[in-house]
């Protein structure tokens, strides 16, 4: 079983040195996530739901425990291998809109593959890509000119893009109303699917709940369910 | 409101240390400006007044009126002219120093009581002068006494050596006027109790001199007044002398227009003006009056400039702030602040941040006042004299101007953003619109009037010269053509960089890292908010290039000038007596005048002397040249002695100057002759050519060649004639050797020419003087004509306000290219937190950043090295002409110090690398989590 999983959090634990003493935002997290699944990260503001997330985006490092990505124990990278893997593997999307604001919506979808180093056939994925979320006719757009969802699907687009086999998307539809929010949860159904992609997705919405393959609920840093 | 803006400047303390930087920078350039320019007049006026005491040896600030009266009944005449003389410094507003009155009454015939056979009737004149008691010393017998009359009745007079000794008088001798009789109607008599010098000969008091008094008997005052003015002045013609000498060291250069007001109303309009005389003051004051006005505006338009920056940096720094409250802004408005609150805000924040600024740039401003007065040459300093510094009324009008004119910059940028609201901000962020120069082609037209100017002045440098001759003050254009150059190709440089950048990445495109890419996206994209920092390099850069240039080449052109003028480091001329005096000039015929030589031998003796040489130097010299006469100068020289002494620069004839020399030397009766003998008088090489000396001593000499400069030789003078028209005059010189000169002649007049060991240490020449009693004629002394160079407000000031100006603009430069970057990665901290999370690596974002410091900054920075560079061979030698016009004889030299420009770029690079620095410490702070605000909860 072990072997079928993408993503292996293995006794996660997080601590962050305060003023007022430590603070342990992550506690002995353990979960195994396969490949192809969308797994919904769930809890309330400061539940420790992003914490996780950076710490499987290579972003942070666990005080203790170990994460495997593809059988690969990515706490014991270098911070170059970590920016590799961030570059090829690993793709982002943030809550707040996080476009390059100087580049339009091809440019910023074909910028993190020119990143992750892909010189061929640039031009047809990231149309590929927009089209996938929809904005086939808005290649050529600035951020400033698209609005919030319109933005938040170029910056899926733009994760997706260099194929990458782990997607971590934090709360990306907290901006976002119910109903361009339940679409992009459906655009990220879709890409498990197509893109045999391995969706994390962080939210505090209830109503979002069903759309995943996988629940992990965290309660003050406490893994509650895991489904 | 107090809270809150004290508290939001809190949060924002770099960019309020910024403005406060500014403002101080600010209020100090422009207080400093009249504190110096008050100073620095006040210095140069009391040096005009001494210097004319030092060159004609008289008491410059002295009013003197003359007055005959004549059967004046009631002596109103005399009590009218005691009247104003009482009040005529308080007038002038002038303190003063002596007031003297002399009367005499006109001559009367008188014979000695004594009844001595050796002298006959004499012609005498009796009179007063005030103060006489305490300003003479007897040199035998006594002074008159208090009560002024003998015992026998006799008015006691006391008399000078001259008339002691042309009236052959003796003291105590009674002489008795005939047909001179006093108020009684008793015939006068004097008695001469004593002969009277001068206690101090150096006293101003001397207005006349006592060897000037022949025949003159003076008397007590009151016995004088008592019997011949007032009531009784109506029978005698009284001669009535009037001085008035004040202190010209107390007097203000402000005070220059009431003096000189008040002295054109007393000399053309007043009751008085018939009895005016000297007047030596009026046109010092009006020279001195002429140069000021010509010193302040050209200081003026020369801070204009710097003056530019500060603003646009008090507008950038505070723009920038405001940018960064946008958000603030827009979101309180939208929540119901009103528009005149968040203006008021912004307003009281100016206030408080511009009056913090005035408390440190008042001080300030006085230290650079100090150090304007103490510029020796461009970022050179040496404080010789102290300048008074004193803040009077209109420097206060300057502090309160730039106190309104910094909160107004200030306050500018808020006036925009207080109308904001978030609505608004949206919306704007979203527009990208063509700046307004751009739109309105700013760089063609500041370029065009620039090129405009500099055609227009480098075709009529003559009228320049003119004007700068009849004391005109010159067309601003002439300085401010220069700034607009540069302004308009700084501006042009920007709407072209945009093009360069995008033809780079065009090159290169496909092939770019993502980093590369990603920098110049941002550059292509968002360069346009980069402009105002770029261009404020290229102005601070190009500007100091350019200024450092002027005040070098100006400087630099005015020492030269004066070492050529003044070729070796001592000029004497002595006094050599002659048979002049001796020799009858009544009998008609003509005998040659001989000369005594004062000792030669003396000169060995001459503390620090290096080597001296004797040269013939007559400036009355003619020459017959087509049949006329013309007036030249003559020179005798020692071939050798001189070329060892002087020196000529090299590359300014044909050959070099001992080529001359050496010429000179192979032919005793030949002569050199200036280059005009052959342009005006077609004269050429073998030609003989016949002068005399002011003694009219007559010598032929033989051309043995042509030349266009010699030391101190000035070819043609310019001047302005009786209608203030400009007249250029050609000058003749002749050189000849000194041996061929004083055979033929025998002992003529030399002087002395000196070269010391240390060319600055005049102590022991002035020694040596005292030492030897040497009666100087004439004395040069090159190290204090250097010294006027240096000293001369004109000069000092401009290498002062140039240098000032360079400073400020370079600490402005340099905080503002820092402020820009930091405020510019802080904005953009979550896009790279972006980029970071997508997989780019610190080295990448350095990259990227680098990148674009080189497509805004570096290029700047070449781009600016160049715009500097043409300018100043462009418009320095236009500047030059109007600072050096009458006395410039060596072409003008374009003068770069590398060391300037190594301080310059120094600077500049320090500043670059400041800012990777700073860009280094902010990349490797960057906390990716924390710049894209995750796992915040």
């Amino acid at each position: 079983m072990e072997n079928n999983n993408i993503i292996e959090i293995k006794q996660v634990n997080r601590i962050f040195p305060t003023a007022g003493g430590d603070f342990q935002a992550l506690k002995d997290i353990n979960a195994g996530i396969p490949k192809g699944v969308l797994t919904i990260l769930k809890g309330r503001s400061g539940s420790g739901k992003t914490t996780l997330l950076n710490i499987v985006g290579a972003l942070d490092r666990p005080s203790s425990g170990e994460v495997l990505i593809q059988g690969k124990n990515i706490c014991k990278l270098s911070d170059t291998e970590r920016e590799k893997l961030r570059r090829t593997s690993i793709g982002f999307v943030f809550q707040s809109v996080s476009l390059i604001p100087t580049m339009n919506a091809f440019q910023n979808v074909e910028f993190s593959m020119r990143l992750a180093g892909i010189k061929e056939g640039r031009k047809q994925r990231v149309e590929e890509c927009l089209k996938m979320v929809g904005l086939g006719n808005r290649v050529n757009h600035m951020p400033s000119e698209m609005s919030g969802g319109e933005q938040q699907r170029v910056a899926i687009a733009r994760a997706i893009a260099p194929r990458p086999a782990i997607l971590l998307a934090d709360e990306p539809t907290a901006e976002l109303d119910s109903a361009m929010a339940a679409e992009v949860t459906k655009l990220f159904q879709e890409m498990t699917k197509t893109e045999n992609v391995t969706i994390i997705m962080t939210t505090h919405d209830t109503g979002l709940m069903d759309a995943g393959d996988m629940v992990i609920e965290l309660e003050n840093g406490v893994q509650v369910t895991s489904e | 409101m107090l809270r809150v803006m004290l508290q939001k400047l809190w949060h924002k303390k770099w960019m309020v240390l910024c403005l406060l930087l500014g403002s101080m920078l600010l209020v100090a350039t422009v207080v400093s400006f009249p504190l110096y320019r008050n100073a620095a007049f006040d210095r140069m006026l009391t040096d005009e007044f001494t210097n004319h005491l030092a060159e004609t040896g008289e008491w410059p600030a002295r009013n003197e009126m003359v007055t005959i009266s004549k059967k004046d009944k009631g002596g109103k005449a005399i009590s009218r002219m005691e009247e104003m003389l009482n009040g005529l410094c308080g007038n002038l507003g002038v303190n003063e120093k002596e007031k003297i009155y002399y009367y005499l009454i006109d001559k009367k015939r008188a014979t000695s009581t004594m009844k001595r056979n050796d002298v006959g009737e004499i012609l005498l004149r009796i009179g007063y002068l005030s103060g006489l008691p305490e300003h003479a010393k007897m040199s035998y017998g006594e002074m008159y006494s208090d009560k002024g009359i003998s015992e026998d009745g006799a008015f006691e007079v006391v008399v000078s050596q001259t008339t002691m000794v042309s009236a052959n008088m003796l003291i105590g001798e009674t002489l008795e006027f005939d047909s001179f009789k006093d108020k009684n109607g008793n015939q006068i008599r004097v008695k001469v109790v004593g002969v009277f010098e001068e206690a101090d000969r150096s006293d101003f008091y001397w207005q006349v001199k006592p060897d000037e008094m022949d025949g003159i008997c003076l008397m007590n005052e009151n016995v004088f007044r008592d019997y011949f003015i007032g009531e009784h002045a109506e029978k005698y013609t009284i001669t009535a002398t009037y001085f008035s000498l004040f202190e010209y060291e107390d007097i203000r250069a402000k005070q220059t227009d009431k003096i000189s007001e008040y002295t054109t109303w007393l000399k053309e309009e007043s009751p008085f003006r018939s009895t005016m005389k000297n007047l030596d003051y009026k046109d010092i004051i009006d020279s001195f009056e002429k140069k000021q006005d010509r010193i302040q505006a050209t200081l003026f338009i020369l801070q204009i400039p710097v003056l530019i920056l500060l603003c646009a940096f008090l507008f950038m720094i505070s723009g920038q702030m405001y940018d960064m409250e946008r958000n603030e802004i827009s979101v309180m408005k939208s929540r119901g602040g009103s528009s005149g609150q968040m203006f008021r805000l912004y307003l009281y924040q100016s206030i408080f941040l511009t009056m913090l600024g005035v408390c440190v740039g008042l001080p300030l401003g006085t230290v650079f006042c100090r150090i304007l007065g103490s510029a020796q040459n461009f970022l050179e300093f040496n404080i010789t004299r102290e300048l008074a510094i004193e803040f009077t009324p209109d420097v206060w009008g300057y502090v309160i101007g730039v106190i309104c004119a910094s909160v107004a910059i200030m306050t500018l940028p808020a006036l925009k953003h207080s109308r904001l609201t978030i609505v608004k901000l949206k919306q704007s962020n979203a527009l990208r619109r063509k700046s307004l120069w751009e739109k309105l082609f700013l760089d063609v037209i500041c370029l065009g009037v620039a090129i405009y100017g500099f055609y227009n002045f480098s075709k009529n440098s003559q009228a320049l010269v003119e004007d700068v001759l009849q004391g005109k003050s010159l067309d601003p254009l002439l300085y401010i053509s220069s700034s607009l150059f540069i302004m308009g190709m700084g501006l042009l440089f920007l709407r072209l960089q945009p093009l360069l950048v995008k033809l780079v990445y065009g090159i290169g495109r496909g092939l770019w890292k993502p980093a590369s890419y990603a920098s110049f996206t941002e550059i292509i994209k968002n360069g346009r908010k980069q402009q105002f920092i770029m261009l404020f390099m290229i102005l601070t850069i190009s500007l100091g290039m350019y200024h450092a240039t002027v005040a070098r080449t100006i400087l630099q052109n005015a020492k030269d000038n004066a070492e050529y003028l003044v070729p070796v480091d001592i000029m004497i001329k002595e006094q050599w007596l002659d048979n002049s005096g001796s020799v009858s000039s009544t009998s008609g015929t003509s005998t040659k005048k001989e000369y005594s030589e004062p000792d030669f031998g003396k000169y060995s003796k001459m503390q620090g002397v290096d080597s001296y040489t004797k040269v013939i130097n007559d400036t009355k010299a003619t020459v017959s040249v087509s049949k006329d006469k013309a007036n030249c100068t003559l020179m005798g020289i020692h071939t050798r002695e001189f070329g060892e002494i002087t020196y000529l620069p090299e590359g300014l004839q044909e050959q070099h100057y001992y080529e001359y020399l050496n010429k000179l030397a192979a032919e005793p009766k030949g002569v050199l002759v200036s280059r005009n003998f052959q342009s005006l008088h077609g004269l050429k090489v073998g030609d003989s050519v016949d002068f005399k000396d002011a003694d009219d001593n007559a010598f032929t000499g033989k051309i043995v060649d042509f030349i266009d400069y010699w030391p101190g030789y000035v070819p043609a003078t310019v001047e302005l004639d009786a209608e203030g028209n400009v007249v250029k005059k050609d000058q003749l010189l002749i050189i000849a050797n000194i041996a061929a000169l004083q055979q033929k002649w025998g002992l003529t007049p030399y002087e002395v020419w000196i070269s010391l060991e240390n060319p600055a240490e005049t102590d022991g020449v002035y020694q040596w003087i005292e030492e030897q009693d040497v009666h100087v004629k004439k004395f040069t002394d090159k190290d204090s004509e250097l010294g006027k160079v240096e000293e001369d407000p004109l000069l000092q000031g401009t290498n002062g306000v140039l240098t000032m100006g360079f400073i400020v603009t370079i600490i402005l430069c340099g905080v503002g290219y820092l402020i820009y970057w930091i405020m510019s990665i802080r904005s953009r901290e979550m896009l790279f937190g972006v980029l970071r999370a997508c997989g780019m690596h610190k080295g990448e974002l350095f990259h990227m950043l680098i990148n674009e410091q080189i497509f805004s900054g570096v290029l700047s920075i070449f781009a600016a090295i160049g715009i500097g560079s043409v300018t100043s061979k462009m418009f320095v030698p236009m500047i030059q002409t109007a600072y050096a016009a009458s006395n410039q004889v060596l072409p003008m030299q374009l003068i770069t110090n590398q060391q300037d420009m190594v301080r310059l770029y120094g600077v500049v690079a320090g500043v670059m690398a400041l800012c990777l620095l700073v860009l280094i410490v902010l990349v490797f702070k960057l906390n990716v989590t924390k710049a894209l605000k995750l796992g915040e909860e």
